[in-house]
């Protein structure tokens, strides 16, 4: 018996996919640049968002989250005396710059009207502030419970140590880097797949 | 861009009364698979057997033969373990900057979605490999900018390279989708 031979795509297919590569390449730059411009205000909304949600889970509320410059930020402790308050620096500017992922990727899809695409990259980059969100305050525990030395011994146990660090890891690494192609796939996964169903019609595309 | 170009299926053939889970369920079933092997993927290499005798042995190649490239180019540097140093500067190399992130993320990819073995093991060959190359020229032009752009360093670490590598991995696996990850065509007996 013969073995199945992979059918090759239709010429339509190879180019969408070749189309969109370009396209992205040409969106990077641009993208970036906004990006770039938006990065001090989007740091605020991130570092005040955190803290908000930081302060949900404490009771006094001890974390704050001052600025340090545009790009970087520091975890204080209001509980710790004032000298040794601020327990750690980070730079806030890296915990989102996935953005520019999502944004080129999103607005490279060929074949689709430029208004679908950015209203698909708006329901994106909202689900991405949440994320991000979410992030700085795993951030935030994982700092508590394993960077401050004794302190971190004592008001964290092992489990709490390796949940906080496995979950800083998890979403600092992995699901931060491939949340702009999960996103791209939750909307776009069936213009991927084989033409076996039937077609939207063509759409001005630009 | 494309004017009125064709593009694949976009639109469900089931019917809209089906629930969210059936219409949608070769993209919920993609992208749960993705999850679980890139959670799987991460967790194992953060075990610290995993680490040290399968990582951190990979990332000194990677710092070798980085190294070896900046000597072809003119740079003075040596190498220790992870590091690679001059008289202006060192990097040490470490999880994050060794690619395995970005193949992490493109073998998760690969794996979970629909298409024979044979496009599968082809697709992850050839992807690791381009995306090796990628995260080379990154620690190379990353040492550069180091030397000669210390200001620079930074930015060019997480935000410029890091965006990269890991577009590298996504666009090389949307082509390889789009291209060659289709279905066996029925052939006679």
């Amino acid at each position: 018996m013969a073995q199945p031979k992979p059918a090759p795509p239709p010429p339509e297919r190879r180019n969408w996919g070749a189309l969109l590569v370009r396209n992205v390449l040409l969106a990077l730059v641009p993208v970036w640049l906004v990006w770039f411009l938006l990065t001090p205000v989007y740091n605020r909304v991130l570092l005040v968002s955190a803290r908000n949600l930081l302060h949900l889970t404490e009771s006094p509320n001890v974390t704050d989250l001052p600025r340090r410059d545009e790009h970087y930020a520091y975890v204080q402790r209001l509980d710790f005396p004032p000298a040794k308050s601020l327990v750690h620096s980070f730079r806030v500017t890296d915990l989102h710059f996935h953005f520019v992922l999502l944004g080129a990727l999103f607005l490279g899809v060929p074949g689709i009207p430029w208004r679908e695409r950015l209203s698909n990259l708006g329901v994106a980059c909202l689900i991405t502030v949440f994320f991000d969100i979410f992030l700085l305050f795993f951030y935030v525990k994982f700092v508590y419970a394993t960077q401050l030395g004794d302190w971190s011994m004592t008001h964290y146990g092992a489990f709490a140590r390796n949940f906080w660090g496995l979950g800083k890891h998890l979403l600092d690494l992995p699901f931060k880097l491939s949340l702009p192609l999960v996103l791209w796939a939750g909307f776009y996964f069936r213009r991927l797949m084989p033409s076996s169903e039937p077609r939207r019609s063509s759409s001005p595309a630009s | 861009m494309a004017r009125n170009r064709e593009t694949p299926a976009s639109k469900p053939s089931s019917s809209p009364e089906e629930p969210f889970w059936r219409r949608n369920r070769r993209e919920i079933t993609f992208l749960v698979l993705f999850l679980v092997l890139l959670g799987g993927g991460f967790t194992l290499i953060s075990v610290n057997w995993v680490n040290d005798h399968a990582i951190e042995p990979f990332t000194a190649a990677i710092a070798r033969v980085s190294g070896a490239i900046l000597g072809l180019i003119g740079q003075q540097v040596t190498m220790n373990g992870t590091i690679i140093s001059n008289a202006r500067f060192a990097v040490n190399i470490r999880n994050g900057c060794n690619g395995v992130e970005a193949m992490l993320i493109f073998l998760a990819a690969v794996l979970a979605f629909p298409a024979p073995w044979r496009s599968r093991l082809a697709g992850l060959g050839l992807g690791i490999v381009v995306i090796q190359v990628v995260n080379l020229i990154r620690v190379v032009a990353l040492f550069l900018t180091g030397v000669y752009y210390p200001k620079l360093f930074d930015t060019s670490h997480t935000v410029v390279w890091q965006t990269i590598v890991i577009l590298s991995g996504v666009l090389l696996w949307i082509y390889w989708a789009n291209r060659y990850a289709h279905p066996p065509r029925e052939t006679a007996a």
